[in-house]
């Protein structure tokens, strides 16, 4: 199989999007064990055809767009959230000859989709023209450009140690030891920065339930909100693959599975973590979740490159 | 029937009456007897203020707190005697502290003129309270900042607790919304920030106005806090009650004192049984009935039983509103377990009205020991469990700490008791410093915490839990024999054992039974100390078999007055941990 | 690598996206049933209806963050050409950048010093300086 083959293309579009609807069961019900209670588990065995379900009844919910918004950017927001984490994928390397494209600036790229989806949230809140909608926009405005900044940086530290963007070499550059190790302050950044990209809980700021009702998507319904939903999903799972693909070595490991089934095993941990963070944790304060970004996050990852380069440059002589 | 008023056990006229008298002379004071023996005189409505501020600032020993502030319609009471004249009635409570002693001041009003002076400038939180006596009976308030309805929308005709004011829906022209009025009432309720004189502009910004809640997942109930916004940060708020009034105080004066109960396990609905007791109390102080030993320490155990419940879910709800959402599920497996002994020794759940006139419906069920000894041994452990998940998790800290605070003045100034009170420092609990239902007899401690913040609310209760739990764990260790409720003829039920013998006793129970007892005018206040703070039931009785008035004092409704002050300058994210960490609920707020 | 020829699985994807997105926003148009009611066409605000609407001025605080961002951001692109190429340029580089990120640690030190990174209000300031104590 070549990256690239029109098998690999669809293949990974329908898997990626069949595993985000999964990832709304999945969540359910790890956070109804750890919870001590069921989650849903009626609906065909384990409660797997929720999913199902829920999505043939989104598709029957009204369309709606309300009259007091802004009614072009209102349609297109929610695509912008579902095209930028789906395309994002494209430079994923799921194993060896399992891809879509495989770029030379691939680390590059997930960056820039990464920003783009930021544009969806606060546009939404922005044009709906509701109150709780634009605090919630105001506080993703705020939160996702605050951690933009250092998103970037925190995987410096790796593209140092593979010389290279490409993410296909960086896996490859990981056969020795995973990067997770070396560049463990990457990681942790990293990690954060991500939270707070996707806007999952603890750093739910721009929804918050308690504080803001729903926040940026709050008159949404139907499957716009349908496709806030499934991106968030989408960007959990695409933010899991990268942290495989940058720190935990992709689709390397012992050859009695095959890579892609490492590839997958490591991203569904990865997964489970962030859902068990959000079970977890209290959510910070807009100031205090900013202030750490700015004060905390930034200096770290700007050290952790000083260190990275100065430690390979002083062992390369 | 007895006399109206009679006198308390060796009561002369109390020290506090004596001082007003040297003060201002006994002329126009008019002593009252009551029977819950707090010092009670009707003064002349010239004297209230000065009064008021000699009771609060020159007195030794002042009275702190505006404890309860309300009105009566006494138009239509038959035993007035040795009263002053009045069609309207207002009854100020206050609370000393130091004096551990409170005094009743009333103020007789003509209908014709039913105004006063206010008292806002002398107490902060008599600023509802004089609201609500307008709503409730168009008693005008002089010099009030904004005297306007509280409870009922501001379309509503009339004063419902008025005694000519229709009780039922069926005195009145059937219901119905057509959409007309409908965007009446809508528009009333719409806010206008100048009516609370706010500004819509500053010069650098403009300020939002928004509405959180009724319909709102953090405001606990149907409440709505109206904000004035600069971004996050909260300029002024003005809360918004009354959504869920269900006219508790009038439905009092239309139900026989018996079946009235379950009413009051409704007012503060978390807390059960629990609000029986200040109710029942009342009646037995007038009924002159002595409740036995058993039945008083069954009242304490199930009362704390309902403590634990509501601190568990106001402890779930606090971590989950501060955005964690798994310790309420945790919490509610807890209270399950512990409704399940509810259940066993009542028959229900949250509300299991068990408490009777004079008792409790039952006794104790056979094994009901084994089931609390399990309960006991399982749920301390749990509790040092969620310390680490809820108390020592850094982002909690840092969200509630130093967040909403105010001190132990402004706590008595405002009227905040129970574990608001006591997180500021004020080790001041009502089962120790007036023991009621045999609690003297118990060992627990007071709890307090130093800050008066939201993180200190919330530790304050925790401990509180632990205490109920060793209070339970003495009521099952030392539970006395005899019968669970009084021999007297005016507790309901009433004794059943001679109806069988003569006539008169089965006629006696039949009108008992199907009328209700006829309780012996009088009046009377009794406190306790619920699950939120201080709830009193000031019970007025005419000799009849319905209440005459029946005034409820919540501990809600002053905490959520305070709500301004302890969110002025936070952002919306405090505000949420403030409201969590008050723990009220608004069926005890609007009543 | 040739990219030219590896592009083209790229644009059938993003074709595929768009039809899924497309089909997302489109069918429930056909299927969704229509309601109407008096209150559909008001924004919600907690059931209240609302007073002011969300066109008003912020203060500037926001602003500033946008700045902070672009000027952070794109100080950090200099460090993305740095990190793939630090191996080539070698101890002469890392000194370069070691001074290029000790000016923006002063410009962060600098903006952290007057306050500008601090997002708290002033009561919030207060209350913590006291727990601080």
């Amino acid at each position: 199989m070549t990256v690239g083959s029109p098998l690999n293309v669809f293949g990974i579009l329908f898997s990626v999007i069949t595993v985000s609807a999964l990832l709304i069961w999945v969540e359910r019900r790890l956070i109804g064990i750890w919870q001590d209670r069921l989650g849903p588990n009626r609906l065909g065995p384990l409660g797997l055809m929720q999913v199902a379900a829920d999505m043939i009844k989104i598709f029957f919910k009204e369309d709606w767009t309300p009259p007091f918004a802004d009614r072009p950017v209102f349609f297109i927001a929610p695509a912008i959230i579902m095209i930028a984490t789906l395309t994002g994928f494209v430079v994923i390397p799921f194993a060896p000859g399992i891809g879509v494209v495989d770029f030379n600036f691939g680390l590059l790229y997930f960056l820039a989709l990464s920003s783009l989806s930021v544009y969806s949230v606060v546009l939404a809140g922005y044009v709906s023209n509701n109150k709780y909608a634009l605090l919630g926009s105001l506080r993703a405005a705020a939160q996702t450009i605050s951690y933009e900044v250092f998103m970037g940086l925190s995987v410096m530290g790796v593209v140092m140690l593979a010389g290279s963007f490409n993410l296909r070499e960086i896996v490859e550059a990981q056969r020795d030891v995973w990067f997770c190790l070396p560049q463990i302050a990457g990681l942790v950044t990293f990690t954060i920065a991500a939270i707070a990209e996707m806007h999952r809980a603890p750093f739910d700021l721009p929804e918050g339930e308690q504080e803001l009702v729903a926040g940026f998507h709050m008159e949404y319904s139907g499957m716009k909100f349908g496709m806030f939903f499934v991106g968030e999903y989408l960007s959990v799972t695409l933010n899991a693959a990268m942290m495989v693909t940058l720190f935990f070595g992709g689709w390397l490991g012992p050859a009695f599975l095959p890579p892609l089934l490492w590839f997958m095993l490591k991203t569904s941990l990865v997964i489970i973590f962030f859902i068990l963070v959000r079970s977890a944790l209290p959510r910070p304060r807009y100031d205090q979740l900013m202030s750490f970004g700015w004060k905390v996050m930034l200096p770290v990852t700007l050290l952790n490159l000083l260190v990275t380069g100065a430690a390979v440059l002083s062992t390369q002589h | 029937m007895e006399t109206a008023v009679r006198q308390q056990k060796g009561a002369g006229v109390a020290p506090v009456i004596e001082a007003l008298h040297g003060r201002f002379g006994a002329e126009g004071f008019v002593p009252q007897a009551t029977h819950d023996g707090i010092p009670t005189v009707w003064l002349p409505k010239e004297r209230l203020l000065e009064v008021l501020r000699y009771l609060k600032h020159e007195i030794g020993q002042p009275y702190g707190m505006l404890y309860d502030l309300a009105g009566i319609d006494e138009r239509v009471r038959v035993h007035r005697e040795g009263m002053p004249d009045s069609d309207f009635t207002v009854v100020y409570h206050l609370l000393s502290f130091g004096r551990n002693d409170d005094i009743r001041l009333k103020v007789a009003l003509p209908e014709s003129h039913p105004t006063l002076p206010s008292i806002t400038g002398l107490w902060a939180n008599a600023n509802w309270y004089e609201r609500e006596a307008f709503d409730m009976f168009g008693i005008r308030f002089e010099g009030h900042p904004n005297l306007r309805r509280i409870l009922l929308p501001p379309t509503w005709n009339g004063h419902p607790l008025r005694k000519d004011h229709p009780a039922r829906a069926t005195e009145m022209e059937p219901f119905s919304l057509p959409e007309e009025r409908q965007e009446r009432e809508q528009e009333a309720l719409k806010f206008v920030p100048e009516e609370w004189g706010m500004q819509r502009h500053s010069a650098e910004s403009d300020f939002m106005f928004l509405n959180l809640g009724p319909n709102h997942p953090s405001v606990h109930g149907v409440f709505r806090v109206a904000l004035q916004l600069d971004g996050e940060e909260i300029v002024d708020a003005v809360p918004d009650i009354g959504y869920h009034h269900r006219a508790a105080e009038k439905m009092g004066e239309r139900q026989s004192w018996h079946t009235y109960i379950p009413y009051t396990d409704r007012v503060d609905y978390l807390g059960g049984s629990l609000n029986n007791l200040p109710y029942l109390m009342a009646i037995e102080k007038m009924a002159g009935i002595e409740v036995p030993e058993r039945a008083q320490v069954i009242r304490v155990m199930i009362s704390e039983f309902y403590r634990i419940a509501s601190h568990l879910l106001f402890y779930g709800t606090f971590a989950q509103d501060i955005g964690q959402m798994s310790p309420i599920f945790y919490m509610f497996i807890d209270r399950e377990k512990l409704f399940e002994i509810i259940e066993a020794i009542t028959g229900a759940r949250m509300h299991s009205s068990y408490f009777r006139i004079g008792g409790v419906a039952m006794d104790l069920p056979e094994g009901w020991a084994k089931r609390i000894r399990e309960f006991i041994a399982y749920f301390p452990p749990r509790l040092d469990d969620y310390d680490t998940m809820v108390m020592e998790n850094g982002l909690i800290r840092r969200r509630t700490r130093g967040i909403g605070a105010y001190t132990t003045n402004e706590a008595i100034e405002w009227g905040a008791t129970g574990p608001g009170l006591r997180a500021t420092g004020f080790g001041w609990d009502y089962r120790k410093a007036r023991p009621y239902s045999g609690y003297q007899n118990f060992e627990f401690e007071i709890p307090i915490a130093q800050h008066g913040d939201c993180y200190d609310r919330c530790l304050v209760r925790v401990e509180e839990m632990r205490q109920s739990i060793r209070i339970i764990e003495q009521c099952v260790n030392n539970m006395p024999e005899g019968p669970h409720k009084a021999y007297h003829p005016l507790t309901t039920p009433p004794p059943k054992d001679r109806t069988m013998h003569d006539i008169e006793t089965l006629i006696q129970h039949f009108l008992s039974v199907s009328w209700g007892p006829v309780i012996p005018p009088g009046e009377a206040c009794i406190t306790v100390e619920a699950t939120k703070g201080l709830n009193g039931y000031y019970l007025t009785s005419d000799g009849n078999t319905m209440s005459y008035r029946t005034r409820i004092r919540t501990p809600s409704f002053p905490h959520l007055q305070m709500i301004p002050i302890m969110s002025r300058g936070l952002m919306i994210a405090d505000l949420i941990a403030i409201l969590a960490s008050i723990d009220f609920v608004m069926a005890d707020v609007d009543r | 690598m040739a990219q030219t020829t590896a592009l083209w699985p790229l644009i059938i994807y993003f074709a595929a996206v768009l039809v899924v997105v497309g089909v997302m926003l489109g069918l429930p148009n056909l299927l969704g049933q229509r309601s109407r009611g008096k209150a559909t066409v008001e924004p919600f605000e907690s059931g209240i209806v609302p007073v002011g609407d969300t066109k008003i001025r912020f203060s500037v605080q926001f602003y500033l963050i946008a700045i902070f961002f672009v000027i952070f951001d794109l100080e950090a692109v200099y460090l993305f050409a740095w990190a793939v190429a630090f191996r080539e340029s070698g101890w002469a580089g890392f000194i370069e950048i070691v001074v290029f990120i000790f000016v923006l640690i002063a410009a962060l030190a600098y903006l952290w010093l007057i306050g500008a990174l601090d997002w708290r209000t002033r009561r919030q300031r207060r209350v913590e300086s006291k727990i601080n104590n």
